[in-house]
């Protein structure tokens, strides 16, 4: 099988799924089962599109016919390459395990078949963004995968909140998506062709005439602006944590290796063109060095673990773009996309583990997952080495990742002009509070048994519920009459997860991506900022969640977990002025446009009567009058021409 | 002298003139046989219709009725235009014949249309003045009578008012003929015969005078304004079948006659001074139409009233490309009176299915309420009709009529005329769309009662209807009729 049969195989099994999955929505379960079937053969083609990958610097795309629309070439090609195959691969993977996981915890659900048609259908929207060739298929990829994120964070419809999440999420990717389009036009409409290679080799001058640099800066930054929008970057951030009124897999797809991810994979197909960007990095480094500081300490005032993993999402993404910002020509785009794999592992067994625990504990709330990890060794294995990974522990597949983003922008600081400096203290600082909040979630999660119920209990009318009224295990705890024992297929996919965050890091052998040595201080320096950050919340044990010892009044929770407020300034700066805007014009289309209309018809309607007047007697004898006033006009004529 | 005769161009004027004779041949020896005279009178159309089909993709010209060379005359050009305003005609007729329902119509009815058909037939073709005339009068007079025949009072003044307004028309047009061939000294309307007067200038004005007094005349028939005050008087107290013939076979007849006229005016259109005065008269006649004519039906609530207001606004619009004096003028004017014909028969044919023949009250707007839901059919076909006429999509082929007239007239570079032929097509919208509004919603309790007979005219609006979405999705068919 050659790898460009892969790519279209990757694409198409999911898209079948998906239909599949549909046409059997009447029996749900079966339809959930010929789904999680067509994603576990996705995976096994995506290991074989590891094996047959391409190697470097020998990209291959399919031949097909080029359609013309008008001036335009749109070769519609798919192609691949070696860290294609890695990330298509581990795409499909996630999206095992997800439906896998899905069938279990869905279980009672009476939408479950059509939950599972949409993954597969986000699915195959996130294997077309993976694997275009040409920008058209990039570009449909990415707006399908919006509206299956729609579908998803809103699929438990009947809670006010997940409309208004969904809603949430579909508006401030769709703005920020007007930047990506029209990015994408135009560096199409440069290059003349929407097929990668050819936009990419005119916007790097290769093509013989150099492209305007301010131009390329500015399509490449509005490109950039539709990709903080999806990744949920600064000032778009604030979707991702509302997006978990969606249920759990959703979350876990999301956040892993679908929707987060795609920005990074556009960019890192982008890159060369990126690179020469200036102002493009400039916009995306400091995005996203304000994006991962901020985010990472957001996560560590959480009162709800799930939420903190949404903004460990949003910090971890900032990461990987951080990552192709900083990164020089030689180094290329493939750290970004290595941690983009790493994360993809990783984020995925701390959503499934916490969906699991969450059953158990009924809630998503810390005080309520409080020593929840005790319900199975696995449970707890599963969300150590997880959060090892999230913390960038030495070793496990998160560390390898995040070390070589660090060293990637230490190159980037010394190395060229772009915002290298600033990215860097931003990781440094990211790093102490990530291993901080990892800590956190630990110590709430593996607490002494003996606590779980007095804290539970003790909490209960405790000032934290306010945020979280209606949660989404309210929905679950119906449907769920059994232990909260997963079945065997969940653990194992669990399991599997688990080991690959211990030992995924292996894949740097393959050599499918294309990294250079870390640097044996960077990895020390790092192991001393992991320690300070863990050591600080392992010292503040003692107030029972360690948070409480960071945000201490009831004021900082709040603003905590509505992350810094961002959603009134949504409102404030963005929703009020359109709608005042919208207010105007419809003023103006009632008061001026609207005028005019009402004076033409009033206007017609007095000629009319005039005309009216002049038609009164319609008898013989106005006909007659007419034909004088006919034969006038008709002499007039005469006499005038007659010199 | 003698005449080189080819009789099949002939066939499509013949046929109907010797179906005439056979009607009243049949009826003074059967006069019991009452199905007869309508039988014959449609095969009569349709043959003739038949007959001019070939005359659509001819290659080379279809001349007949020539004088010998070397100065050969023709009287009768069969070129694809005409062949297809013939074809129209014709089929218009029947659809009227067939809106008269089959008992009803007798021998003087029948044998009144096919004369008024072969009228028109001939006029299109004809190129001579003597042809002409005959063959235009031919075409209206009959229809005096069709009007006043059977029927009330109000058709007797309905009649007159046509009567008296068709006797100035024909004495107009005589005056206009001899104008003519003082100018030129050729009876017939070419282009090198006026060309050549063209460069006298006595004869120079003459000719436009003639043009002008020929174009006041003919403005009667076409009903253009200042020449429109019998229209909406007959439409409204003849019998419905007749109104519209009036509003289509008869208008088909007065515009081609009218082409014929402004034919050869291609010939002089570049020379210096060129033919301001026509465009001059052309244009007056043209705005003042489409202004009036929209702004009364805007007025109106009475339905056969705004439809007879309607027909002078859209006179207005058939005019307004012969202003531009060139080929692609008077083709778009072809398309248009087409559209307008089958559009407005579709229009009178549904509003014929709803009242019955007769002209009776309850004919206004809020009798058409819910008639969607009601009446499907007849609503439907009325529905489509309606926004052909405006020139709103699905009726596209209204729209793409409404742009080629637009066309000409902007490369002309008679831009204020354009402006005016605009305005007038927006107001021109809020006069169907007022109409086509009343047709939604539910059905009251003061709904007219469904005629009892009214299969044929139902037949009537759903071919006619077939024809305009036939031709909105595949404009090209009409538009490659006349090219």
């Amino acid at each position: 099988m050659s790898a460009l049969w892969v790519s279209s195989l990757l694409v198409l099994i999911p898209v079948l799924a998906a239909l599949l999955t549909l046409g059997l929505r009447r029996t749900p379960h079966l339809a959930a089962r010929v789904a999680s079937g067509a994603a576990i053969v996705s995976v096994v083609v995506g290991i074989i599109g590891m094996a047959v990958a391409p190697t470097r610097n020998q990209r291959t795309a399919q031949p097909s016919d080029t359609f013309h629309v008008g001036d335009l070439e749109m070769p519609l090609a798919l192609g691949s390459g070696p860290t294609t195959a890695a990330v298509a691969a581990i795409v499909a993977l996630v999206a095992a395990v997800v439906l896998v996981f899905t069938q279990w915890y869905l279980d009672d659900d009476d939408r479950l078949a059509q939950f599972a048609a949409t993954v597969s259908l986000f699915t195959a929207a996130m294997m077309l963004v993976v694997h275009a060739r040409d920008l058209v298929l990039t570009l449909i990829g990415w707006e399908v995968m919006g509206w299956c994120s729609y579908l998803l964070i809103g699929h438990w419809s009947r809670k006010e909140s997940a409309r208004r999440a969904a809603y949430k999420s579909f508006i401030v990717t769709r703005v920020a998506d007007i930047g990506f389009v029209l990015g994408i036009v135009g560096l199409s409409a440069g290059a003349g062709s929407t097929g990668l290679d050819a936009v990419v080799s005119h916007w790097t001058g290769e093509g013989g005439a150099v492209p305007e640099p301010w131009t390329r800066s500015v399509l490449l930054a509005l490109v950039v602006i539709g990709v903080l929008g999806k990744s949920a970057q600064f000032p778009f951030q604030d979707w991702l944590p509302d997006a978990m009124e969606g249920p759990t897999p959703a979350s876990a797809l999301i956040h892993a290796a679908t929707m987060v991810a795609a920005g990074t994979v556009v960019l890192a197909q982008l890159f060369p063109v990126l690179v020469l960007a200036d102002g493009a990095r400039w916009l995306l480094g400091i995005a996203v060095a304000m994006t991962m500081v901020g985010a990472a300490a957001l996560a560590l005032g959480q009162s709800d673990l799930k939420r903190l993993l949404a903004w460990s999402t949003v910090s971890q993404v900032a990461i990987m773009l951080s990552a192709l910002a900083t990164a020089t020509e030689a180094i290329g785009p493939d750290p970004g996309l290595f941690h983009l794999w790493s994360h993809a592992i990783f984020k995925s067994l701390l959503f499934l583990t916490i969906g699991w625990l969450s059953v158990v504990a009924g809630s998503t709330l810390a005080m309520a997952l409080r020593g929840s990890g005790h319900v199975h060794q696995l449970a707890l294995v599963a969300w150590l080495f997880g959060l090892l990974a999230l913390a960038g522990a030495p070793f496990v597949v998160g560390g390898l990742s995040k070390e070589h983003v660090i060293v990637t922008a230490y190159e980037g600081a010394i190395g060229s002009g772009g915002p290298g400096v600033v990215v860097l203290a931003a990781l440094l600082v990211t790093v102490v509070l990530t291993a901080a909040y990892a800590t956190r979630a630990y110590l709430v999660v593996a607490a002494p048994d003996g606590e779980r119920s007095v804290s539970t209990r003790s909490h209960a009318v405790g000032d934290e519920t306010a945020a979280h009224e209606l949660d989404e295990t309210a929905v679950l705890e119906e449907q769920h009459d059994h232990s909260g024992m997963p079945s065997a297929p969940v653990l194992a996919s669990l399991a599997l997860l688990t080991v690959l965050t211990v030992v995924g890091g292996l894949v740097m052998l393959t050599g499918l991506f294309n990294l250079h040595r870390a640097s044996m201080w960077w990895m020390l320096l790092t192991a001393l900022l992991i320690g300070i950050g863990a050591g600080v919340v392992w010292l503040a044990r003692g107030y029972g969640d360690p948070r409480n010892a960071f945000v201490r009044t009831v004021r900082q929770r709040t603003l905590a977990d509505n992350g810094f407020g961002f959603d009134t300034a949504y409102r404030r700066l963005v929703a009020g002025p359109v709608l005042w805007l919208a207010r105007i014009v419809e003023f103006l289309d009632r008061e001026v446009v609207d005028g005019y209309v009402r004076g033409a018809a009033a206007s017609a309607g007095i000629a009319g009567w005039l005309t009216d007047r002049g038609h009164r007697r319609e008898a013989p004898s106005a006909g007659v009058g007419l034909v004088a006033l006919g034969l006038i006009v008709a002499a007039g004529t005469a006499v005038l021409t007659w010199r | 002298m003698t005449l080189q005769i080819s009789w099949a161009l002939l066939l499509p004027a013949l046929i109907p003139v010797a179906a005439m004779l056979l009607v009243l041949v049949v009826d003074a020896v059967v006069p019991r046989a009452s199905l007869a005279a309508p039988v014959i009178g449609a095969l009569g159309l349709l043959g003739g219709a038949v007959a001019a089909v070939p005359g659509l993709d001819a290659g080379d010209p279809r001349l007949t009725l020539c004088t010998p060379a070397p100065d050969g005359r023709c009287m009768w050009d069969g070129s694809p235009l005409a062949s297809t305003l013939q074809i129209a005609a014709l089929l218009a007729t029947l659809g009227v014949l067939a809106l008269m329902s089959w008992r009803k119509a007798g021998v003087v009815d029948v044998v009144m249309l096919l004369a008024s058909a072969s009228g028109a037939v001939a006029v299109v073709a004809a190129t001579d003045l003597g042809t002409w005339l005959i063959a235009l009068e031919l075409a209206t007079l009959p229809v005096i009578a069709l009007v006043a025949w059977r029927d009330r009072r109000a058709a007797a003044h309905g009649a007159l008012t046509l009567l008296t307004t068709s006797l100035v028309s024909f004495g107009l047009l005589v005056l206009g003929a001899a104008l003519w061939v003082t100018a030129t000294g050729d009876p017939t309307l070419t282009g090198p015969s006026l060309a050549t007067a063209w460069a006298v200038p006595e004869q120079r004005v003459l000719a436009s005078l003639a043009t002008v007094v020929l174009i006041a005349g003919l403005a009667f028939k076409i009903s253009a304004v200042p020449f429109h005050a019998w229209t909406p008087t007959t439409l409204t107290s003849g019998p419905l079948p007749i109104s519209a013939l009036l509003a289509s076979a008869s208008k088909i007849a007065a515009v081609g006659a009218l082409l014929v006229v402004l034919a050869p005016y291609e010939s002089v259109l570049d020379l210096s001074p060129g033919p301001h005065t026509v465009v001059a008269a052309l244009v007056i006649v043209t705005v003042a139409s489409m202004l009036t004519g929209t702004v009364m039906a805007l007025r109106q609530t009475e339905v056969v009233r705004l439809l007879a207001w309607s027909t002078i606004a859209q006179a207005g619009w058939v005019l307004l490309p012969l202003t531009a004096l060139s080929v692609a003028g008077r083709q778009a004017a072809a398309i248009y009176v087409l559209v307008y014909a089958v559009a407005s028969l579709v229009a009178f044919a549904a509003v014929r299915a709803i009242h019955g023949q007769h002209v009776e009250d309850g004919r206004e707007l809020t009798a058409y309420k819910g008639l969607l839901r009601r009446d499907p059919i007849a609503g439907g076909t009325l529905a489509v009709a309606l926004l052909v006429l405006a020139g709103l999509p699905p009726g596209i082929i209204g729209l793409v009529a409404k742009v080629m007239t637009i066309r000409p007239v902007v490369d002309a570079g008679l831009w204020p005329v354009a402006v005016v032929a605009v305005v007038a097509a927006v107001l021109g919208i809020a006069v169907y769309v007022r109409w086509f509004a009343v047709m939604f919603g539910d059905p009251d309790a003061s709904a007219p009662k469904r005629p009892g007979r009214r299969r044929a005219s139902v037949a009537v609006a759903v071919a006619g209807t077939a024809v305009l979405v036939v031709t909105s999705v595949l404009p090209q068919v009409l538009l490659g009729l006349v090219s």
